[in-house]
């Protein structure tokens, strides 16, 4: 388990391969620290993404979620690419009961134009506080 | 008219806001525009009139929170601190033996470092630009040290380096390398006349002075042939052996360029990271314990805000204890509300919709750390490294930092990881074991002792912390525009403060800067 996410992140981490993942992974590792691996949150801080309206209704809507923000949550334009999105999104859409239909990385990459969303820079450096 | 009020530069305005409004607007509409004059205060308001016989209820001790309720005691208000935690300090908290937290959707970790050692895995430095912190630290007396926060003498480790991927280099390597082959390049450029439609000649002479001086280069051909700053081969000493010592070669100024090494290291700090830095001695959550001690009673632990309400006349808190699950309420004239907006989202109040919108508009930044107690202090007795930070592209770590303490003693705690955004998220899905490993992997890439010295482990991901979620307020430019004002503004009798109403987020000078703002906006509304 342990190796199996160090080679993933080793991966990931080179800049220029992106490797195909599928929502599942991209999910476990961008989303299940807050909302769980259940999909079911936590009670008065992470909302459930289980018959979520958010998550279940227009893709368009729902990728907004994820390349601006909501809430508490912070944006993921910069670390995800539109491809990545879609398929976290459609993870989350067909899972723990969902049954919204899937989000084409077409759709997210016209709804961050739409919105004026720079492209992922996967910037993570810096010296904050 | 329209033409007049369009051509209104930044300075009529100001003129006008302090007429209207005093000082304080002025200040805050500066602040607005991100002028960070709030960053210059350095003491809180002076402030005429008493708060006698008023009572106000301040929701969180965090450094927030005790700044205000200790500045508003001194104007006579009756304060009282809700706070939902057993102890105060907010975000500001140190890990030392004993020191428990269970992240939400996360396993209880216990911390079981030895006695005397401690992880400051909130704020872990004050600058010298954070005059408003150091005002609490000189009044309470609490003694202070030097926080290493620069050391050219640490590891730049690139795993993403091109030629110089893998290896090991000193920050003064870098530093006295990048500076010697600039100053090469640009001094030949004066010599070959190519800089004469830029630069008349007196001042290609001085600027030809200053690079050799600056850049260590040779007299006659300019040459940067590598200079002591940037450490020897073998260092001098007595005799003949080492004597002289032996000069080091410096690195090819193509592979520092295709390193890419300015993604880690810049040899100018930003504000506010350039020396001094300091701790408190002891762990940074010695402020709010200093705050604590001088407000003893007036802080209420295990008090859960379930709702906040207000009428013409009064603020009424509804709180549950922690402890024992007892419902009850609080009354007061106001409130002031240190509760982060990621809290404070959650909580049922009877605000306008437009202020329920605003305090919704704030995300809050991931931030995971990890405090590794090792037996030994390899950084010091094999690499000669005293405090200071090990910058590096390894993914999820950023930073691998030395303490600041207890030098040439037997063990130490050194900060693992400080990640941000995606990182921090990522990481902060392992279980505490697994956030060990991941660290210990990569620190032994640097450091050969790493893991063998390895003892015990501590972490945090903030965004997963009950009464925090998160490290501190990300304002985007659109909410900095339309929340931000909003925000500061409050309703009616309650107002907030916080290190998210600043422009030094992420920092106790912004949690207590604005707390000093806004005492005083309470205080105006409260004698009104």
């Amino acid at each position: 388990m342990k190796r199996g996410f160090f080679l993933l992140a080793v991966v990931a981490g080179s800049a220029a391969a992106q490797t195909p993942s599928d929502g599942k992974t991209l999910f476990a590792k961008n989303c299940a620290a807050c909302h769980q691996a259940d999909g079911r949150g936590i009670p008065g801080a992470f909302p459930a993404l289980v018959a979520s309206p958010v998550v279940t209704g227009a893709p368009v809507d729902a990728a907004e979620v994820l390349l601006k923000g909501r809430g508490g949550m912070p944006a993921f334009s910069g670390s995800l690419d539109d491809l990545e999105i879609a398929q976290v999104l459609t993870y989350a859409r067909s899972s723990w009961g969902n049954k919204a239909g899937a989000v084409s990385g077409a759709e997210v990459e016209a709804q961050r134009s739409a919105l004026g969303v720079a492209p992922p820079n996967r910037s993570r450096f810096g010296n904050k506080h | 008219m329209a033409r007049l009020t369009t051509s209104l530069t930044r300075r009529e305005f100001l003129y006008r806001a302090a007429a209207v409004g005093g000082t304080a607007l002025m200040l805050d509409t500066m602040n607005a525009w991100g002028m960070g004059i709030a960053s210059k205060v350095s003491a809180p308001p002076t402030l005429s009139g008493s708060g006698k016989g008023k009572k106000v209820v301040i929701l969180g001790a965090g450094v927030a929170g005790l700044a205000a309720a200790f500045e508003l005691r001194k104007l006579g208000y009756t304060v009282q601190v809700l706070e939902a935690r057993s102890f105060v300090g907010g975000r500001c908290q140190s890990a030392r033996k004993g020191f428990s937290l269970q992240e939400l959707g996360g396993e209880a970790q216990q911390c079981s470092f030895d006695d005397g050692h401690y992880i400051n895995h909130g704020p872990w430095r004050i600058p010298l630009d954070h005059q408003s912190t150091l005002h609490y630290t000189r009044q309470f007396d609490i003694p202070l040290e030097v926080m290493v926060n620069e050391n050219d003498h640490a590891f730049v480790y690139l795993e993403d380096g091109g030629p110089l991927s893998g290896k090991r280099l000193r920050g003064a390597q870098i530093k006295a390398d990048m500076r010697g082959h600039v100053a090469e390049l640009l001094a030949k450029s004066v010599q070959g006349r190519e800089l004469d439609a830029r630069l008349g000649a007196d001042d290609q002479m001085l600027l030809l002075d200053y690079l050799r001086r600056e850049g260590a280069l040779e007299q006659g051909d300019l040459a940067y042939k590598g200079r002591n700053g940037r450490g020897y081969a073998v260092n001098p000493g007595a005799g003949l052996m080492p004597g002289a010592g032996t000069p080091s070669d410096p690195l090819a100024f193509r592979d520092l360029l295709a390193a890419k090494v300015g993604k880690v290291y810049s040899a100018v700090q930003d504000f506010p990271m350039h020396a001094t830095m300091f701790q408190p001695v002891g762990g940074m959550d010695q402020i709010p314990r200093a705050f604590a001690r001088r407000l003893g009673g007036a802080i209420r632990y295990n008090a859960e805000v379930q709702r906040i309400g207000q009428n013409a006349d009064k603020v009424t808190i509804d709180i549950r204890d922690a402890a024992s699950g007892k419902l009850s309420s609080v009354q007061a004239d106001y409130c002031l509300c240190t509760v982060p907006l990621s809290v404070l989202r959650m909580i049922d109040t009877d605000f306008s919709d437009r202020m329920k919108a605003a305090i919704k508009a704030v995300p809050y930044a991931p931030v995971g750390k990890i405090g590794l107690q090792m037996r030994r202090r390899f950084w010091e007795e094999d690499e000669q490294i005293y405090g200071g930070h090990v910058l590096t592209d390894l993914k999820g770590i950023n930073t691998i930092s030395l303490p600041s303490n207890g030098w040439q003693q037997k063990k130490g705690v050194l900060l693992g990881y400080y990640n941000y955004s995606l990182d921090a998220i990522e990481v902060s899905a392992l279980t505490p074991q697994e956030r060990t490993e991941f660290a210990l992997s990569a620190g032994e890439k640097i450091f050969p002792a790493y893991r063998s010295s390895f003892e015990s482990a501590f972490s945090v991901a903030w965004h997963r912390v009950k009464y925090s979620l998160g490290g501190w307020a990300e304002w985007s430019d659109d909410a900095r525009s339309n929340a931000y004002p909003v925000l500061l503004e409050g309703e009616g009798r309650v107002l907030l403060a916080g290190e998210h109403l600043s422009y030094l987020t992420g920092w106790q000078a912004g949690a207590i800067e604005s707390s000093w703002q806004q005492v005083e906006r309470l205080h105006r509304r409260a004698t009104a």
